[in-house]
This record gives structure tokens, sequence and C-alpha cells, in this order.
């Protein structure tokens, strides 16, 4: 039996995103499914996460100020607008592209 | 070789001896030529403030690269904090000089460059980050005045630079060696050209696979072979020649000592090579410098609007109109705009973001309301200053009329202000505002770092013009409130089917 993860969901504030960031997470959660992998997305910070997944509506991130640059606890991942961590990927990619990173974390 | 001084920075001037030209003939030596002194002044002063205690906070950083202490004029922004002291830089050297202290560009080619050879170097396998690295670290520890060349004279703007009939409208690779380049071309209206040490190159525009001989970026010293300069005119230029009184700011002159560069068969290394065919990245390298240019606007141009404010102030007291309510009003207002920009400009600094090089980057979008906002605002910050210093500035005599000894007394009479006043100071004043308003200052600051029309393609672009049809589409009804449904928990059809009935039930009178 796999074992579930827990993925814990950080939002900005979505001040003034320039991707939509409720649909990128809808379509990455429908994706996981999908592909049936043992995933549980969780937005309450009190339960334990063994990924944070950071979503930024821009690539100026407010979010990676308090978490990604505290270096310690679980691995993150930051979508900032179009980019994902330091890499340029277009809005519609990044459900796709953060599949495959949450997919590297499970191995 | 640590960061020079700025008397350092002339001497370094006088080894380098670069071909220039003016007025037809050729410079002997620039840093001797009157025409030229109030813009090496000027650049010097970005040379002497890294010095001073009271301003190495923002005037100097820690390169990423070595560790050691540059002036911020070589640095690559390592964060936000980087990027709003940049501008805070820009606004403080305005201030001390009332006109473009030119080393800007250079700075923003600088880290335009370094974010572009990263991306091209992933792409591509290149190595033209580690070349630019190395080239980079020679200009922080050399403390090199870089000027930024994109800007090329660019011939039929109808036609695309490998249709041009003069090939040389654009700079171009002619030939490709082992070891380097061959390049020819014409670059124009580049800032601080001749009191530069090195020229590094960008591509002016977008370039499509039939232009990749034009899609090119390096960096070569400024005294090489094949380079010439012509330097620029500008508005009441040769007045210098005449007296300090008469020039307005004879110590640091009026906008950047713009030059054109000519590159006639330059021999350009492969060390020193940047870019050289990757057309599919011109229009990143392009967007990238230009956004951090446009974002230095609302510093350096608040800077020169603190000086023709404050002037304006003195002018009015001098007069002893300060108090007058339409003054205060028109003071005001100056105030209010130049305030506005230096908003922007801190504004796209603080929500700038680090790219896949490490280097932070300003807001793009908000960049280009900076700039924008300067090619309209200044206009009226100097309307109003002419205004205010009335038509004295347009009709002062010269300084040799004043020290004319038949005539002196007269002019004295003539300008004399409120007690305590000199009139020669206050023609001082006067010729300054008048340097400031009427002369090139104004269309530099609708051209420089592109043309209004520029800003507005990127602001276009960059608006995310559906989203907010979405927002107008939400409030407006047209689509679905998902927070508004929350908050009265049904969907909306059915609220205003109820809501509607229990007005009909109340207020029966008015149906």
């Amino acid at each position: 039996m796999k074992t579930m993860i827990s993925v814990g969901l950080r939002f900005c504030g979505g001040c003034n995103p320039e991707i939509d960031r409720v649909g990128v997470v809808d379509r990455l959660k429908d994706a996981v499914q999908q592909r049936g992998m043992p995933a549980a997305f969780v937005t309450d910070k009190q339960v334990p996460a063994d990924l944070i997944l950071l979503i930024n509506g821009c690539k100026h991130a407010c979010l990676d100020e308090a978490y990604v640059s505290q270096g310690q606890g679980p691995p993150i991942l930051s979508v900032r607008g179009e980019m994902v961590g330091d890499m340029y990927v277009k809005e519609e990619d990044i459900p796709d592209f953060l599949v495959e990173r949450i997919a590297q974390a499970l191995r | 070789m640590s960061m020079m001084t700025g008397k350092e920075y002339i001497e370094s001037l006088r080894e380098l001896n670069p071909e220039v030209y003016f007025f037809g003939q050729k410079i002997k030596s620039i840093v001797d030529e009157p025409m030229f002194q109030p813009h090496i002044h000027t650049a010097a002063m970005t040379y002497e403030l890294a010095h001073r205690p009271e301003y190495e906070e923002i005037m100097t950083a820690t390169s990423h690269l070595t560790g050691e202490k540059i002036n911020r004029f070589t640095h690559i922004h390592q964060s936000v904090d980087d990027l709003v002291k940049k501008v805070r830089m820009m606004r403080l050297l305005g201030q001390k000089t009332g006109t473009c202290f030119q080393r800007c560009v250079g700075l923003d080619g600088l880290n335009g460059v370094y974010v572009a050879t990263y991306d091209m170097d992933q792409k591509y396998g290149t190595d033209y980050h580690e070349r630019f690295k190395n080239w980079l670290i020679q200009v922080q520890q050399n403390d090199w005045m870089p000027s930024g060349a994109m800007t090329d004279a660019r011939g039929d703007r109808s036609l695309r630079p490998c249709q041009q009939k003069n090939k040389d409208t654009y700079l171009h690779i002619k030939e490709r060696l082992k070891d380097g380049i061959i390049v020819s071309g014409v670059k124009a209206h580049i800032t601080g050209a001749i009191n530069s040490h090195e020229i590094l190159t960008m591509p002016t525009r977008t370039m499509g696979e039939e232009d990749k001989d034009f899609a090119l970026s390096f960096a070569v010293p400024s005294n090489t072979k094949g380079v010439t300069f012509i330097f620029s005119r500008q508005t009441n230029d040769t007045r210098r020649l005449d007296s300090p009184l008469d020039a307005g700011n004879p110590k640091y002159g009026i906008v950047g000592g713009e030059a054109i560069i000519i590159f006639e068969d330059v021999f350009v290394p492969n060390e020193r090579i940047f870019m050289a065919g990757e057309y599919d990245f011109t229009t990143e390298l392009v967007e990238t410098f230009a956004g951090y240019h446009r974002s230095n606007y609302g510093g350096c141009k608040v800077g020169l609007a603190d000086i023709v404010i404050g002037g304006s102030y003195w002018t009015a007291d001098a007069h002893g109109i300060s108090k007058a309510s339409h003054i205060i009003d028109k003071l005001t207002d100056m105030i209010a705009m130049a305030e506005t920009c230096w908003s922007c400009s801190l504004a796209c600094s603080y929500e700038g973001y680090k790219t896949p090089s490490g280097a932070y980057h300003i807001n793009p979008l908000l960049a280009n309301v900076v700039k924008l906002n300067i090619t309209r605002m200044v206009y009226e910050w100097m309307r109003l200053a002419q205004d205010i210093a009335g038509g004295k500035i347009i009709t002062l005599p010269s300084e040799k009329d004043l020290e004319n000894p038949q005539l002196g007394g007269i002019i004295e009479e003539c300008f004399v202000g409120k007690e305590g006043f000199p009139t020669a100071d206050i023609i001082k004043m006067l010729r300054l505002i008048e340097n400031m308003s009427v002369g090139a200052g104004l269309p530099e600051a609708m051209h420089g770092a592109g043309s209004p029309a520029a800003q507005k393609i990127m602001i276009a672009r960059r608006s995310g013009i559906d989203k907010k049809m979405d927002f107008a589409k939400s409030v407006a009804g047209i689509s679905e409130d998902k927070d508004f449904e929350k908050i009265i928990g049904t969907d909306e059809k059915t609220y205003w089917d109820e809501t509607k009935k229990k007005i009909q039930e109340k207020r029966p009178q008015i149906c």
C-alpha cells in the first residue's frame, strides 16, 4: 500500500496575481487524482506536511520570504506567477510541472 | 585596483584617450575639452560619493562574485534591497548634479546581459554567462564605467535590420573567425559614451532568424581600433565656452553627453562576446535592460525635480512672493508629481523578483509606468518652474554685460530682488532653471530609455486585461461570484428573486 503524503498548500494574499492561483491548484488536484498519486492537499497550517507548496500569484513571491529563506522544515515547492522555483513555466503548464515534482518527492 | 575617486576616474580617462570628434574636429584630449568637462564631472560624482561615509550605504555594494566592496554602479542586484538602493542612489546623484550622471545605462546593461546570458546558456549550452562573469569581475575590480550601447542608427524603420540598404545602420557581425568576430555598424544616442572605459553593446530590438547577425552583444574598450565617437550637440551647449554664468549648470552640464559610436571592422575576441546570433533571446535582453533602465527615471529625474523645486522656491522668495497662494499651489503640484514618480520607482523595486540567474529584476509593468509618467510629468513640473521663474529666464543679459563697467550697475538694478538676495545669485539661479527646464533635458525625459509608445506596448502586454475583465464581470453579476454566494448563503439568482419579492411586498406604491 502506498503511503499518503500530505502537501501543505499555502496561498499568498493574491493582491494582483498574474496567474489564476485557485485554478492552478484545482487542475493540479485533478491531475494528481487522475494519476492515482497518494497525495492529500491540506491548507490547515497546524497539520504537519511532508511537502509545502507555495502558491504565489506573481514573481515577487511574498510567501518565499517567510518559507524559503528560513531554510528549514519540509521540502518546499514555490509557484511564483509564471515561474516554479527558478524556472519559467507558462500558467497552463504549471499543474503538470508540479505533478512531476510531487512524484519526485514521493519517490 | 580598488574603487576610484572622482579625480582618479578623470585621470583614468586621460590614459584611455579614445578617438572622439566634435564640430568636425578630432579632440586631442577629452579630459581637457571644455565642451566635455561638465559631463565628465557629473560621471566623476558617481565615483566620488562612493568614498564618503555618509553615502556609502547606497553608493557601494558587496560583489557576489568576489566578496569585495565595489561601487554599486558595477553591482548585480542580489535582493529587493539592492533594487531599492539603486533608485535611492539615482535620486541622490540627481540632487548632487542636476543632470544625467550617465553611469546607470552601463549598470542596467550589466544586469540585463547577466540575466539573459544565463538563460541563453540553459537553452543552448553556450558559455556566454561565464564569459560575461569573467569580464564583469574586471569591471568591478577596475571600477570601470561601461557605456550601455543599445540603440542602433536604424535607417528605414519599416524594414528589418537584414533588409536595410546599408547594413551599417545596425551593428552586425561581418565575419565569424575562430577566435572572435569582426563587427561593423553604428550605435546612436549613447549616453556617457566618450567618457566610458568600455562599451557594452546590446541588440536594439527583437530580431528574427534572418536577422541573426544583428543579434549581438559584446564588450570592447572605448579605445579599440576601429571605434570612433561623434559627440552630440545639446541646446545652448556652446554657452559653456562663453561664460560659466551663461551656461546655467557649468559644473555638470545638461543631459548625458550623448554620442554616436561608429564601429568599422572591429575585432571582438571570443571571451568578450555575450550573444552572437541567438536571435530568440533578443526580446528578453531588450526588455530586461529596458525594465531596469525605465525603473531609474523616478529616481534620477526626481533628484532633478528636487533642485528645480528648491530653485523655484528660492527664486520666489528672492522676489518676495514665496507666500503668495498661487506660488505655494504650483510648488505643491510640483512636489506631488515628483513624489508620485518616486513612489513608482520604489514600488517597482519593492515588487522585484529573483530571476533564474539569481539576479533580481524590477517589476516590469510598474517600471514602464514609472517611465511613462516621466514622459509627461517632467514637462509639467518644468512648465510650473518656468511659470514661477517669470520671463526673466529667457531675457537675461550675458555675464559679459554684467561685467561691463558701464552696464553692470544698470543690470544690477534691473534684476535686483528682496534684500539679502544679490543680483548675481538671482541670475545664477534663473540660468540654472533655464538650463534644466528649457534645454535638452525635456526630450531626454521623453525618449531616454525608450519613447512613450514603447512603454505603452509593455504596459498593455503586462497589464493582465483578461483578469481585469473577469473582475468586472464578477462584480457586474455577469459571471459567478462565489464569495458573494458564500456571504448570502444561496446562489445569486435565488437571492435576487427573493430580494425583489421582499421589495414588492414592502414598497407596493413604487411598483
